[in-house]
């Protein structure tokens, strides 16, 4: 990608000229923001303020748009902590472990680790996009539909057989959220399906509704019967990680970083999958996965590195081909087609200027995030004082706003609510929920991949097995699987043993 | 349904019958031509994974014999703020879209926050009106999101 020294040198003087810094300051605001704030997501920020800025020449636009993206993932992990309301979607998982730790008073701590791993893994990444973003761009275009099919599958086998004792349950969670997704119109046929007449149904249900509904209405539920005084269990707060906690996340950090970037320079991985396959992974390097879910700082760590991460790793097939490799990037692509600058190997010939100097200005992003988001951490893990029947109302509220605002729709809403009861029976009944949430998200993109590698090998499902990296994928969502089970048994050949011998 | 035995039992027996009907709606879905992987192909696997999950769980949970775990479900009282905070949040999505958000957010935070925490309704009422506002002027007003405003968008 025409890497020099002097190209990265001249970009880091053009980042750092005073406007184009107002300018990614600006971003770096306003993404924190649009992470923050229910209702306004990553891709509608930038599309909403493409057209304003078109008084600026195209590299502080571009600047300030590419920080409004990473600004948001590290904006996003806030709302998902401190009220178990993923900002975006690439914040769901930060959910399960952070909102844990908040409950447990360790709120400070857990958004201060998402700032920082952030920082860590946005950093790593970019390192990556400037050294080796030539070499790593023809492995986006290795990847097929069967190897994306195979990913997805692999994705969901290890979140299933992570359910460790609840496997079964995990498995009807799994289906669950498959058959939520399946719902309306098939991607490829457009042949309307589960819709029972409603002609609602046939836009099929989003996956942002049922992940608001399983985590925080059915959350604000539970505290609701309980009469709870307060959303978090312990009222003694702490308010910065310690240097334990960042020591115990170092791992976390880097292999979710490497991860992160890698997976991001696949179209259609967005920092949505990312962070889930993240997760999974840290949960199966940990020597006490069982503390996952229950407030793992370690399952804070790793969605917030890979998700940011992930958008620095989507710059590659984005410079390198013109390739947006989801929503936010295609919005993004358009801002700089918008500028008459076309990606793709000319943009680093004609334009190294302005190409470096927006990757300089990711580094300089970067720290402004950190910067920025550091002092606020005791600002927001303040909102745990709030009683909970202030605060459970306005989580309702942000809810109900989140819920509308992905389609505007009341329809969607009424699907949270659905799955906001759903997800208090599945809480009571011992129901792992994130395969369900996980399943949900990846549905369409699984499908849709197994009916065009489908297409492409004529019908014989062979395909996943005999492409290397497909086929790697299989093997390691089989192996996953016989894990699962065998661990299951044996723990119910213990819990036998146990009652026969009367411990 | 007190034990986690009689919820598995009983959810189980649920996803069994989901999963019959699912199978069902699966089977009358139209088929495409010339795809290699039928409409119906997909929710016919999970229909069939719901039930059969279901009704192994069930049977798992019927032969279970061991120590009984008792499902934490709330008391009558917790109950009731269950079902009125549901009830409140229907009403509220019946009426959103007429009424507006910002009018709506206001009345429902105020309720429920009145409700759930017994503060004086003045204190309810003062919440509820500034949610509202937040709602109209952050939202409505200053993002340009198209919330419903209801009256006030007029």
């Amino acid at each position: 990608m025409y890497f020099s020294w002097d190209y990265l040198t001249q970009g880091f003087l053009l980042a750092l000229s005073p406007i184009n810094l107002f300018w990614a300051l600006v971003g770096c605001i306003l993404g924190t923001l649009i992470g923050v704030l229910p209702g306004i997501g990553p891709t509608s920020g930038i599309a909403i303020l493409l057209p304003l800025t078109t008084v600026l020449s195209p590299t502080p636009a571009i600047i300030m748009m590419a920080a409004i993206y990473y600004g948001a993932m590290y904006g996003g992990s806030t709302t998902a902590i401190v009220v178990n309301i993923p900002g975006e979607s690439a914040s769901v998982v930060t959910a399960l472990d952070g909102y844990e730790l908040a409950k447990q008073g360790r709120a400070g701590p857990a958004l201060g680790i998402a700032a920082v791993s952030s920082f860590v893994a946005g950093t790593l990444s970019l390192i990556g996009l400037t050294f080796f973003a030539p070499a790593l761009a023809s492995v986006a275009l290795a990847f097929g539909p069967p190897e994306y099919f195979a990913l997805m599958f692999m994705g969901l086998s290890l979140v299933i057989s992570l359910s460790q004792r609840a496997l079964l349950k995990g498995l009807v969670a799994t289906a669950l959220g498959l058959l939520a997704a399946t719902i309306g119109q098939d991607p490829l046929t457009g042949d309307v399906r589960l819709t029972f007449g409603s002609e609602e149904l046939i836009a099929g249900v989003n996956f942002i509704s049922v992940i608001i509904g399983l985590f925080a209405i059915s959350e604000v539920l539970v505290n609701v019967e309980q009469a709870a005084a307060y959303i978090y269990e312990r009222k003694k707060l702490e308010w910065m990680p310690s240097w334990a906690d960042i020591r115990q996340c170092r791992g976390a950090m880097l292999r979710s970083s490497v991860l992160g970037f890698f997976l991001g320079i696949l179209p259609g991985c967005t920092p949505t999958v990312t962070t889930f396959v993240a997760y999974d992974v840290e949960k199966r390097v940990s020597k006490h996965p069982e503390r996952f879910g229950k407030g793992a700082i370690e399952g804070v760590a790793a969605p917030e590195g890979a998700n940011n991460a992930t958008v620095s790793g989507a710059f590659v097939p984005l410079f390198a081909f013109g390739i947006p490799t989801g929503p936010a990037m295609a919005v993004l692509l358009g801002g700089l087609m918008m500028y008459g600058l076309q990606p793709g190997p000319m943009l680093f010939r004609q334009n190294p200027q302005f190409v470096w100097a927006v990757i300089a200005s990711m580094y300089i992003g970067n720290v402004m995030l950190l910067v920025l988001n550091l002092p606020l951490v005791g600002l927001w893990a303040r909102i745990a004082l709030l009683p909970f029947p202030i605060l459970g109302p306005l989580i309702v509220l942000f809810s109900v706003m989140g819920a509308y605002s992905v389609r505007y729709l009341a329809f969607d809403v009424w699907v949270a609510l659905i799955f906001g009861v759903i997800g208090y029976f599945m809480r009571k009944l011992g129901f792992p929920m994130a395969p369900m949430v996980l399943a949900t998200v990846l549905a369409q993109l699984l499908e849709a991949s197994f009916q065009q590698a489908l297409l492409i090998s004529q019908g014989s499902l062979l395909i996943f097995f005999t492409r290397p990296i497909a086929a790697a994928f299989m093997v390691l969502a089989f192996l996953s699987i016989v894990r699962g089970v065998w661990s299951e048994i044996r723990e119910r050949q213990l819990e036998v043993a146990e009652e026969e011998t009367g411990i | 349904m007190r034990t986690q035995r009689a919820g598995d039992i009983a959810s189980g027996i649920f996803l069994f019958l989901l999963g019959l009907v699912v199978m069902l709606a699966a089977l009358r879905i139209r088929g495409a031509p010339d795809v290699r992987m039928q409409p119906r192909t997909l929710p016919l696997i999970l229909g069939w994974t719901t039930a059969v999950a279901g009704g192994f769980l069930s049977l798992r949970a019927w032969r279970y014999r061991g120590e009984e775990r008792a499902i934490p479900w709330p008391d009558r009282a917790g109950t009731l703020r269950v079902a009125v905070t549901l009830a409140s949040l229907a009403i509220f999505l019946i009426f959103m879209e007429p009424v507006g958000l910002p009018l709506g957010a206001a009345l429902l935070v105020g309720f429920l926050v009145w409700y759930l925490g017994r503060y004086r309704l003045i204190y309810a009422g003062i919440l509820g009106l500034a949610s509202g506002a937040t709602v109209y002027f952050v939202f409505i007003r200053l993002l340009q999101l198209s919330f419903p405003a209801g009256p006030l968008g007029r």
